[in-house]
């Protein structure tokens, strides 16, 4: 069977990079007792899989990762033990079991919804995030591996919504598709015209697609 | 810190280097509440997050103040230089890892001192801290400054900057030293008080309670106790039973790798072989052992509280203890099912047992390091380093055999009466293990291929060593052998590697230093002098500059070999080996002739006189023994 973890990584712990955060749970899991499983060949090590890496400096509110056990646990006991082994910035907020064919969440992600929050906002935030959502293009550089490419961010916003001095936005987040919170927001103080204040990004919750809606992913 | 200072330092993280040296929040990180005690204890380690991490005395002494009801204590590090500036332009103070609470509100500031080149990082972390670096400027507010560790051994150079030095080991002293600082705060005592208070307590030295004269010629005239509250002499603190000292079941686990990043276990502490130029087989005498019951029990709790996947055994001399074979195949057969692998650093290669190599195997295979020391038969005689060519060559054979394909060798240069042919001496032997892998059947030989490193480091004297009055090698001799055995290790498979003369240099003067170096250290932080030890941060010249404005000579305390009636700046510690055993030893080295292991018979050197040795069998030798006793042998 496999665990599928809800897990935060908080504000303290947001410029661990990817594989210390995987190490800093495999040693975790190694701590709790669990019935882990390996991988094979001639370094093993505990299999798990995060569903997206989560970029330095953000902190994850409710982070997936999918744990294959060796035997069967139940998801309360499974919680407790893993519990008991985590730092209190690295907290499991849930657990439940599914079958070993169960889809990966990775291959189930879809978007992810993040919350920036400002120093100070423009006024008329609000008119300006509507105006740059009418827009039918928006073109932007996205910086990839082979170099710097232009690309038509617009079809990856599925929506933007501002609250105060935050703005939540739910960004295409699949292998196919990545608009990085980073760019969005880039984009949109570009197209304002105004500097673009300083914020810090959260990622709130990843997104999977159920009947032509998005769902939280562990609900999958 | 203030939540407008927080806000900076939240900034900074967004921009400088490596930010997670600066986070803490680690697994089994100490969370207690600021208000909960009424001592907080700032440990401070002058070196980066990632090597201040790897140390085993820092996690021993965190574990054993937070044991306490009364205390806490948190980590501090040297932030990186990036850092640093950044913290001193934004107005950031230096602070603990764990609350962020700034390095004045402590009031204990306690510094490591594991290696001489990080005297400059001391002078900067205060600095970063908003605390003034001279002694004379703290006023009755501010913390209290203490150091301990190896280099506390010769504390004259940083006695202008520190309140109070622990001498030898600190799991005992540390406790009275917080004992004393809680009740004198209790009673409002004055700072002043609180020292005289603190130079009671064995093992303490309080640099501002005793005074100093010079000849003409710079040496010593005199040193003597200006205060009747000091004693005449500090005698180091001895933890005599190893097995019942405090030991940290539980040790902070870092998020970004460190440099060794694995539970270390201390199997014993001290060294009988008595290698004459090395100084912790001197200060850690004597050889005590762990018990193998306690240390399974440790690596047990370690193991469940940290998941790591590597441990260590730690020590002077691993290969010496007793129970060596069976403590490895106990750790081995307990960990194989938890996928921890075990591996045996420092080990002497006269014991290294194939037996233990192949099951090291077992679970992993780390590189081989190898100490010889010296090239020559000769040379090894000098230094009383109890090796031969014939152990080496075994030594790596077995290796080899066991499928090994790497191996480190450490040489030094510019030891006493080195001649060129003992350089030679050194590609010898390297050529040596390289025939050994040849000759193994091609099949046996490993597939990535041999790779043999020799490192060679430049001779450093260091005080409380029988080579505690010889002269260093100046740059220029180095520079001179370094270009010969370049040539010498132009070998098929062979690396070689070599020390920075100028900061072997610089680390004589520091280490036989007197209290007149604490202003060449003072200039040369002001200068810009700070992280040293790292190549890319280290600023020879204006070292030199400052030693010249503050009128020394780096010779005078480097190159320059004293003789036996001249007071060294260090004599007013006992450090429990005697002068006259370090003569005698002095001698011997000139002579060519070994001292056997403490092991295998007393030697005298003055620790039996304390009543801590009592492993050894053989009985005490007397208050007469000389200097030309040969009867040691």
């Amino acid at each position: 069977m496999k665990m599928i973890v809800v897990f935060e990584k908080a504000p303290r712990l947001r410029h661990i990079g990817h594989l210390d955060l995987m190490r800093a749970m495999q040693r975790a899991l190694r701590r709790s007792g669990l019935p882990l499983r390996y991988s094979q060949g001639f370094n093993p090590h505990i299999l798990l899989n995060l569903a997206a890496p989560l970029s330095v400096g953000m902190p994850g509110r409710r982070e997936i990762m999918e744990v294959p056990l060796e035997k069967d646990v139940q998801p309360e006991e499974f919680l407790k033990k893993i519990s008991a082994a985590l730092p209190p910035d690295l907290p499991c907020l849930s657990a439940h079991a599914v079958d070993d064919r169960h889809p990966a969440p990775m291959a189930q992600l879809a978007a992810a919804l993040y919350e920036a929050e400002f120093d100070e906002i423009p006024e008329n935030f609000q008119n300006i995030v509507e105006s740059f959502l009418a827009q039918t293009e928006i073109p932007a550089i996205r910086k990839t591996k082979s170099g710097m490419k232009p690309c038509d961010i617009r079809p990856m916003i599925y929506g933007l919504n501002v609250q105060g001095n935050r703005l939540q936005m739910l960004l295409a987040l699949c292998e196919k598709a990545t608009c990085k919170p980073d760019l969005l927001l880039s984009s949109l103080f570009a197209f304002a015209g105004v500097d673009r204040p300083r914020s810090l990004v959260t990622r709130l919750q990843m997104m999977g697609e159920k009947n032509g809606a998005f769902v939280p992913l562990e609900t999958l | 810190m203030n939540n407008l200072e927080n806000a900076r330092l939240e900034a900074l993280l967004e921009i400088v280097q490596k930010p997670a040296r600066y986070i803490g929040g680690e697994m089994n990180a100490c969370r207690k509440e600021w208000n909960s005690v009424p001592v907080h204890f700032a440990f401070c380690f002058p070196d980066t997050y990632e090597i201040a991490m790897s140390h085993l005395g820092m996690k021993i002494l965190y574990h054993l103040i937070n044991e306490r009801s009364d205390a806490l204590c948190e980590r501090v590090c040297m932030p990186g230089a990036d850092m640093a500036d950044l913290m001193r332009e934004k107005d950031v103070p230096l602070f603990g890892l764990e609350s962020r609470a700034a390095l004045q509100d402590f009031e204990i500031v306690g510094f490591t001192l594991q290696y001489e080149m990080s005297f400059t990082n001391i002078l900067e972390m205060l600095s970063l801290g908003r605390i003034p670096a001279y002694s004379r400027d703290r006023g009755e507010n501010m913390p209290l400054i203490v150091a301990g560790g190896p280099c506390a051994f010769n504390p004259e150079p940083l006695a202008p900057f520190v309140d109070a030095f622990m001498i030898g080991d600190g799991e005992e002293v540390m406790h009275e030293l917080i004992d004393v600082v809680r009740d004198c705060k209790a009673a409002k005592k004055s700072k002043m008080d609180t020292l005289r208070a603190l130079a009671q307590v064995e093992g303490v030295y309080v640099p501002a309670l005793y005074q100093v004269s010079y000849h003409e010629d710079g040496t010593i005239a005199a040193f003597s106790p200006a205060d009747p509250a000091a004693p005449e002499r500090v005698k180091k603190r001895v933890v005599k039973d190893l097995t019942n000292a405090s030991y940290p079941p539980s040790i902070p686990v870092p998020y970004t790798e460190i440099v060794h990043d694995r539970m270390v276990l201390e199997i014993m502490r001290g060294c009988t072989r008595g290698c004459r130029f090395c100084q912790a087989g001197m200060l850690y005498r004597p050889v005590r052992e762990r018990s193998m019951e306690k240390l399974l029990e440790l690596a047990d709790e370690l193991q469940k509280a940290t998941g790591y996947e590597e441990m260590s055994l730690s020590s002077l001399s691993s290969g010496d203890f007793t129970c060596l074979p069976e403590l490895i195949r106990q750790l081995m057969k307990r960990y194989k099912e938890k996928r921890v692998s075990v591996s045996l650093p420092s080990m002497r290669i006269d014991n290294i047992v194939k037996d233990s190599l192949e099951e090291a195997q077992q679970v992993k295979k780390s590189g081989l390091t190898l100490a010889p020391e010296a090239g020559t038969q000769r040379l090894r005689d000098v230094i009383n380093k109890g090796v031969t060519e014939e152990d080496l060559v075994r030594a790596v054979t077995d290796a080899f055999e066991c499928g090994w394909s790497s191996v480190k060798l450490y040489f030094m240069m510019g030891l006493p009466t080195e001649t060129d042919e003992d350089l030679q001496g050194i590609g010898h032997l390297a050529q040596k293990v390289v025939g050994a892998y040849y000759r193994q059947p091609k099949e046996k030989r490993s597939k990535n291929g041999l790779k043999v490193t020799c490192s060679t480091a430049v001779f450093v004297p260091k005080p409380f060593t029988p080579f505690q009055w010889a002269a260093q090698d100046t740059i220029e001799m180095v520079h001179e052998k370094q270009a010969a055995l370049r040539q010498y290790l132009k070998l098929k498979c062979v690396n070689f590697n070599w020390h920075e003369s100028e900061l072997s240099m610089l680390e004589a003067c520091v280490a036989r230093g007197d209290r007149r170096l604490g202003d060449v250290i003072y200039t040369a932080w002001k200068k810009g002098c700070r992280l040293d030890s790292w190549n890319e941060h280290f600023k020879f010249d204006l070292w030199m500059d400052a030693f010249r404005e503050c009128g020394l000579d780096p010779a005078f305390y480097a190159h320059r070999e004293r003789p036996y009636e001249e007071l060294l700046p260090w004599q007013f510690i006992d450090a429990g080996v005697s002068q006259e055993y370090l003569k005698r030893e002095n001698e011997k080295a000139k002579a060519g002739i070994t001292t056997k292991d403490c092991r295998k018979g007393c030697n005298g050197c003055g620790l039996h006189k304390w009543n801590v040795c009592d492993w050894v069998e053989n009985p005490p030798l007397k208050e007469t023994d000389t200097v030309s006793a040969p009867l040691f042998d």
